[in-house]
Parts: C-alpha cells; structure tokens; sequence
C-alpha cells in the first residue's frame, strides 16, 4: 500500500516535470506568436468578426496562418469555398506532421491522440523534433525512447493558451488602437515563417520550391491577384517534385521520408 | 456566416492534423503523395512570408529602407548558420523592433 503510493508519487512526479519541460522548450515560440496573436484578433475585428467570433476562432480553429488568410479574404468578400480550398492547402502539412508522428501518437488512447491532435501546430512539430535532434551522436538510443506525451502535452497546452491570450490582447486593443496593422505585427509572422524554412532546406530540390513559391506569391502580391497563396504554392511543390525527378534525387528522399507503419 | 466558416475552418484543419493519428486508418499515403507533400511546408510557409518581406507595402521594395527585407535577411542567416529556429525568431524579431 505504502509502496504503490511512493510509486504513484514519483510517476506523477516525472509527469509534471515532463510537462515543465515541454511548457519550457514551447515558451520563446510561444513569445515569438504573441505580436502574431495580437493581429489575428484585431484583424478579425476589422474583417467584421464579433469578439466573441474573434476569440472562437484562435479557440477552435487554432491555426494562425490559415486564420490570417482567411480574415483576408473573408475582408475582401471572398466566398467560402475559395476559404475552404486555400485553408485546405496551408492545412495540409499537417498530414505529413501527423505522418511523421504516428508511431509515437497513434498507439495512445483515444483522449491523447484526439488531444494531442488537435494542438499539432508548427511549433510543436519543431519542439518535438528538436528534442529528437539535440543527441544525434546515440541516434540509435534516441529512437528506442519512448514518445513522451507529457513533454508534448506541457509544450502543446502552452502554446494554445499563449495563442488565445495574445488574441484576447489583440481583440481588446483593435476595439480601442487604430491602424494596429501598421505597427509591423506581421514581421512575426515572416520570421517565424524563416526559421522553419532555413532548416527544412536541405536538399537542391527544396531550394528550387522556396525559390519559385517566393517569386510567384511576390509577383502575385505585386498584382493584387487573390489566388497567389494557391498558385505560388501549388507550383513551387510541383517544381521541387520535377526538380527532384530529373535529377534522380527521388530515389533518396523515399528513405529519409517517414514510413511509420509498424504495426 | 461567419460562424460557418469558423467552423468548417475548424474541422478540415483538425481532421488534416487528426486523420494519420488514427490508428484504424487502413488509407496508406502512396511514396508520391508523400514526397508531393514533403514540400507542401516549405511552399506554404515561404508563400505566406514572401509577400510580407519583399512587398510590405503592396509593392515591390528590395531597399535597406524596407526593414522587413533587412530583417528577413538576418533572420535568414541567423537560421542558416546557428541551425536554431528559436534564436533565429526571437533575435530578428526583438531588431524589426528596434529600427521598425
């Protein structure tokens, strides 16, 4: 009886400290969001949202590049079904994050994975990964460790309440701050967006799509053409996928992708 | 309306983030739709951020005036060559700040 209660102690123990160290590693992205937040709710203010809307959607949709898009448009009258395909294209890397994840997550009862799910953000993708990478010398031991759920429910849970603060600042400050979007709030955006590119270079292929999704989604913007987010990022997977082709880099990248199918 | 976007917003993004967690999925992603979508991140993301560097103002501006594309920049080496997506985010942020 004493027994199991000191085992229960020190699980518990290791639980809350997994998730500490999960809530630590999210919390430079998670400062690095706020300004991004904060013009996710005035944005939504001014695309003609109700505060109780603005907040819903950092609540429930929770996926602030989708959500920026989509106040855009929805600024601009677009109909839902153009919103509904672009948020199906910025959306779609989370499939392959999901992919990549799926030995650890999948095995988890229902309430995890549907938990764990529904905060699989960029960031946490990156911590997560991060903390694979921090030991590439005993890659071997690495992958014999277990997921830890806690670690990424800590890092998860703080992102998303970090999020929804930061729109809450933002929805009370564009009730009472003209022009909040000239404050450069959106450079938040564009660096955090740079440092999860850089690394994701590394192969001639994946240069040439951020090169042609660059000059296309530029050039779109230049023009004011509403389609430019579908028609430069369309075109730059198509010409990292042909790029790869012609050069016979494809052989290599079906190893390095996650094929996580164990089971 | 708006509600209906909001929500069917809400449930493509959870299912695309849901759907390869389920452990009941027979559905296999194909090595082409997976290598198709190895690059769907990086185009995306670098679709998004183009236009917030290059053209911040609607046009297109390559200048040391254009603090967005100077940041950029560092933001760009700072990833390059420390390899760390938080240094990088935090240090090009905290200069936009100071010379914005």
């Amino acid at each position: 009886m004493l027994e199991n209660n000191i085992v229960d102690q020190r699980t518990s123990r290791l639980k809350s400290r997994s998730f500490l160290k999960g809530l630590l590693a999210v919390m430079p992205l998670t400062i690095a969001v706020i300004p991004w937040g904060i013009l996710a709710g005035s944005l939504a203010l001014e695309a003609g949202l109700t505060a109780v809307q603005s907040q819903a959607m950092s609540a429930i949709i929770f996926a602030g590049s989708a959500q920026l898009v989509a106040l855009g448009m929805i600024k601009a009258g677009v109909g839902l079904g153009s919103i509904l395909i672009t948020t199906l294209l910025i959306t779609s890397r989370h499939l392959l994050y999901a992919m990549a994840m799926r030995s650890h997550i999948s095995p988890l009862p229902l309430k995890w994975r549907l938990g764990l799910g529904f905060l699989l953000t960029d960031e946490l993708f990156a911590i997560a990964n991060h903390s694979h990478n921090n030991s590439n010398n005993n890659a071997a031991k690495q992958k014999q460790h277990k997921f830890d759920r806690w670690y990424a429910l800590g890092g998860g849970l703080t992102f998303y309440l970090g999020w929804n603060m930061a729109t809450f600042m933002g929805i009370i400050a564009g009730q009472s701050i003209d022009n909040l979007n000239e404050l450069g709030l959106d450079f938040a955006i564009a660096a955090t967006f740079i440092a999860l590119v850089v690394p994701t270079v590394k192969k001639p292929s994946i240069l040439v799509c951020v090169l042609v999704s660059l000059t296309l989604a530029v050039i779109c913007a230049i023009f004011s053409i509403q389609a430019g987010l579908l028609i430069a990022s369309i075109s730059g997977m198509v010409a990292g996928v042909v790029y790869a082709r012609l050069t016979g880099e494809g052989r290599q990248l079906a190893r390095e992708l996650p094929s996580e199918d164990n089971s | 309306m708006t509600w209906i976007i909001i929500l069917s917003m809400a449930t493509l993004v959870f299912v695309s983030r849901y759907l390869l967690l389920e452990p009941k999925l027979p559905l296999k992603l194909s090595d082409k739709t997976l290598t198709f979508l190895s690059y769907s991140a990086p185009a995306v993301l670098t679709a998004i951020l183009a236009p917030i560097v290059f053209a911040p103002e609607g046009h297109l501006d390559i200048s040391f005036n254009n603090s967005y594309l100077v940041c950029g920049v560092v933001a760009t080496l700072l990833a390059y060559f420390t390899r760390n997506t938080l240094l990088a985010t935090v240090l090009s942020i905290g200069l936009f700040f100071i010379i914005f």
